[in-house]
């Protein structure tokens, strides 16, 4: 358990540019959902207003009422004062109702999702995020990049468990049902870096399972920044892979997250379990290959009861496939240099 | 409450010499274990689910001092994520949802009635061994590996996770029933048993409301237990109710889920709601403003509460019709809230206000209670609430009306008829200061976690963004200093039965049955049948000669 917190686990690193807005309460609104702040501030409003009524008239009974001696009775045993009863019915009756009013419509324009969205898709796993891009073939894992003043519209998808689609700073938030489509959309309305997390309990990881969405201005998004693969450098491609895809689980440094080590795997006599076997297999391309693709056919010893998420050839093609293995290779000592 | 009976002045004179109070009646394990006395049985409850506070208690540090640094300090992910289930079971079914109706309803619901006892008293002993088993089972499953899934059990997780779900799940079903049963019992008892001349709204307050819970826990909790037996079945049979992989469905869950556990909330709160208006009216010495509309209001709050129980699913994807009604009732369920608020305060202006410590923990109910209500209003709009479900704003919320107002009416409530059922005063000085603590740290611990909330912090995380590594520290601290202010109650409250002063009969001078009778009472509670003559919270009929009632 505190040996947890001394290793260097490659986590997403959270660096931040939100704050917060001039009353210090929410974070800086990032989209065009304003009739959220506007609404939270005017409760906000009516709250305090109300709960400095109700302890004003507490305080100033308590001083002023306080029994000073043993048998002194009430100063009045009324119970009842019609007029002032309807009032504390009606007023916040009213107040509420036009809360309601406000609130409905607010929330139904966050599900009418404008023509002009583009349509991504976010697919949800324990314990990551994958964007798809419209008519783009490559994705990307733990970062996604959005035009800013565009409307952008999600199609969630969850391949396991419930999670939760969650950009406070956008303020939405929608739930991910495995089975079910879901959507939600928002637009963008300031450059920087923003919070996506996972907001529904989804096991181990969950508080992990965070992507980092940068909105970007138009000239950048279309070089299609996501898109890091150099084919003159798959090693570089590979790392990027593994940092966004893999590195949840696995570590470069020999300590064992999820899944076991990548330090000094390649060409390693590994010992596995096959449809209840124990054998020894050397770690190599065909054994890299069928463990991303089909990782419970054989799983590690140790590993049994631990699960890696398959990854099909639309999250991660042959090509990128070749890149992981090239930067593993750089990890073992058969490998020629080391990162 | 005047009455004829003899024995309700000073309590001298023969029958004390004749009669044995149920403490002291009878001896030995089996005299407590297999007793029928309804007294007995509140006192065998008010351990329990102490303890059970108390663990819940400690699984709460654990995750505040786990949440020190943004990285987590004391456990990997998958054991924190145990500890905040274990929390979260053993405090909402193992201590809130028993703790009031349990302990003081069985001890003082009879008392108030003025009748022996509950109407079916071994029913009542079966609900206390089905609370006890169905804790064992909980506890079965933390040696048996643990559970993980949060207590709201979400479909599929809950199904595919390799933990011990089905035990806690049968264990959460014999709560279950034990809550039934205290329901049912409660139902006769006031129906049946109330001394004659106790009209129904002669009643304290306390009655109506542990009258109101009843009906919503025989209401609500049988689809909880179905609710959990589907997950084992579908874990251990794999039918496809729940599971998206075999054609189920994981919305239904939680609808099944929130259909009991939104009338729940109001299991839990009513009895709190009780206890508040009981102590308020006899620490005023003033009858309760608007006793009808309260009264009433509790009913009314138990009928429309089964009607709002998707305001927990705005994010799931209901249609917007859905929506639409959810927000609508929630928003309206907030109006007699509010209503019994106002009159709480009411019944404090122009009254005799007496600053003892169940008056303390009172006033403190009646501030944190609304915070609680009045943030409950804000998660209510539709569109403020997509922002601020599953973060810390819904934690702080919740905690404000399940720790600070429904643990803190428990609390007042201990203290107010401690001196009844145990015959003993614990120090006072010692009892405020603990109350002091509890309502400084506890503001200090979820006020930072409102702020959190509202700026995105999402609730159930092992580790976190750094940037409200501050606001969590801040929550730590307050944490233990609610910590502390609960030893030191606890600690004053146990001292007391060993060293404390013998309690007058009538402490702090209520006008309700209960203190009519003995301290503490015999096993029959009452040495003759008392009558009721007079309207309820009538404090002019108060005989003096009985109390003490300290002016502070
Ligand atoms: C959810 C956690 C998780 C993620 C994410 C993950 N893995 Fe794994 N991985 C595991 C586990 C657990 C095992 C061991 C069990 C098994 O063999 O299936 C494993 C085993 C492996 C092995 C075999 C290792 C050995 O010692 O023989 C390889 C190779 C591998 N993973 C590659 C990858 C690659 C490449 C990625 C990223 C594209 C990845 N994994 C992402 C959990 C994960
Ligand atoms: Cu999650
Ligand atoms: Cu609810």
């Amino acid at each position: 358990m505190i040996s947890y917190l001394l290793q260097d686990p490659a986590k997403p690193v959270h660096a931040m540019a939100e704050g917060v807005d001039q009353y210090g309460q929410l974070t800086k609104l990032a989209s065009t959902f304003s009739h959220v702040d506007n609404l939270f501030y005017f409760t906000y409003v009516v709250c305090i207003f109300f709960f400095v009524l109700i302890t004003g008239v507490l305080f100033y009974s308590v001083v002023k009422y306080r029994r000073k001696t043993f048998d002194q009775p009430a100063v009045s045993n009324r119970t009842h004062n019609t007029p002032l009863e309807v009032v504390w019915t009606v007023v916040p009756l009213i107040i509420v109702m036009v809360m309601f009013a406000w609130g409905w419509k607010g929330s139904l324009d966050m599900t009418v999702v404008p023509a002009d969205a583009r349509q991504y898709k976010a697919l949800a796993k324990q314990w990551n995020w994958t964007f798809f891009y419209p008519n783009d073939a490559v994705p990307s894992s733990g970062e996604l990049w959005l035009e800013v003043n565009k409307p952008a519209a999600f199609t969630l998808e969850s391949s396991d468990v419930l999670h939760a689609f969650y950009m406070p700073s956008m303020r939405v938030k929608r739930d991910v049902v495995p089975g079910r489509f879901q959507t939600v959309w928002f637009q963008p309305t300031t450059e920087g870096e923003f919070h996506l997390f996972c907001a529904e309990y989804c096991g181990k990881d969950h508080s992990q399972m965070y992507a980092k969405v940068h909105v970007v201005s138009a000239d950048v998004y279309r070089t299609r920044p996501w898109d890091t693969w150099d084919d003159k450098n798959p090693k570089k491609g590979g790392e990027n892979l593994y940092k966004s895809l893999c590195a949840s689980c696995h570590t470069i440094n020999g300590t064992k997250l999820t899944g076991p080590t990548w330090k000094d795997l390649w060409g390693k006599q590994e010992q596995v379990v096959e449809a209840g076997q124990i054998k020894t297999v050397t770690v190599d391309e065909a054994y890299v290959i069928e463990s991303i693709r089909k990782p419970d056919q054989k799983k590690v010893v140790g590993f049994e009861k631990a699960n890696m998420t398959a990854f099909d050839d639309k999250v991660i093609d042959e090509k990128r496939v070749k890149g992981i293995i090239e930067y593993m290779k750089s990890l073992s000592n058969a490998g020629s240099e080391k990162k | 409450m005047t009455t004829n009976a003899p024995a309700m002045g000073v309590a001298t004179g023969s029958h004390d010499t004749v009669k044995k109070n149920y403490l002291e009646i009878s001896k030995g394990f089996w005299s407590w274990a297999g007793t029928l006395d309804h007294k007995r049985i509140g006192i065998m409850y008010l351990i329990g689910v102490s303890l059970a506070l108390l663990a819940g208690g400690v699984f709460a540090m654990l995750v505040r001092l786990h949440l020190w640094k943004s990285t987590g300090v004391l456990f990997d992910n998958a054991t924190y994520n145990q500890i905040f289930t274990l929390h979260g079971v053993f405090m909402v079914f193992i201590f809130i949802i028993p703790a009031i109706p349990g302990s003081l309803g069985n001890m003082v619901l009879p008392l108030m009635l003025g009748a022996k006892d509950v109407a079916l008293p071994r029913l009542n002993l079966l609900s206390f061994y089905l609370w006890l088993s169905g804790t064992c089972l909980a506890l079965y499953a933390i040696v048996a590996g643990g559970f993980d899934t949060g207590w709201t059990f979400y479909a599929p997780y809950s199904i595919y996770t390799n933990q011990a779900v089905v035990s806690v799940g049968l264990g959460i079903f014999l709560l279950g029933f034990s809550s039934i049963f205290t329901g049912l019992n409660f139902i006769v008892t006031t129906h049946k048993l109330r001394a004659p001349g106790l009209t129904w709204f002669r009643m304290p307050l306390f009655v109506w409301a542990i009258y109101a819970t009843a009906i919503l826990q025989v209401l609500a909790t049988p689809v909880l237990g179905i609710t959990v037996l589907l997950v084992a079945f579908e874990r251990l049979y794999h039918i496809g109710i729940f599971d998206p992989r075999l054609g189920g469905d994981p919305v239904l869950f939680e609808h099944f889920f929130w259909f009991y556990s939104h009338p729940a909330v109001y299991i839990m709160v009513l009895p709190a709601f009780g206890i508040i208006s009981d102590l308020i009216s006899v620490h005023s010495r003033k009858p309760l403003f608007g006793y009808k509309l309260i009264a009433f209001s509790s009913i009314a709050i138990a009928m429309i509460s089964f009607l709002v129980w998707g305001h927990h699913m705005f994010t799931s994807g209901q249609s917007s019709y859905a929506m639409f009604a959810f927000s609508f009732l929630t928003f309206f369920v907030g109006i007699p809230t509010a209503i019994k608020e106002f009159s709480w305060v009411a019944t404090v202006w122009k009254g005799s206000i007496a600053l003892n410590s169940p008056m303390l923990y009172t006033l403190s109910f009646l501030i944190i209670f609304a915070i609680g209500g009045l943030t409950g209003v804000i998660l209510g709009a539709l569109n403020v609430d997509i922002h601020l479900h599953d973060t810390y704003f819904v934690v702080a919320h919740f905690h404000y009306v399940m720790m600070g107002s429904i643990a803190l009416a428990f609390f007042a409530g201990v203290h107010h008829w401690w001196p009844k059922m145990f015959g003993v005063m614990y120090s006072e000085f010692y009892a405020k200061i603990a109350c002091a603590l509890i309502f400084v740290g506890f503001n200090a611990t979820f006020i930072p976690q409102f702020i959190m909330g509202s700026r995105g912090m999402p609730r159930r995380y092992a580790t976190y963004v750094p940037e409200f590594e501050g606001f969590h520290q801040a929550s730590t601290i307050g944490a233990l200093v609610i910590g502390t202010g609960v030893a030191l109650m606890v600690g004053n409250l146990v001292l007391s039965i060993f060293t404390g002063k013998k309690a007058m009969q009538n402490e702090w001078g209520g006008v309700t049955l209960e203190w009519l009778s003995p301290t503490p009472p015999p096993l029959e509670n009452f040495y003759e049948q008392p009558i009721v003559t007079t309207e309820v919270y009538d404090y002019t009929t108060l005989d003096l000669r009985t109390t003490q009632t300290p002016c502070s």
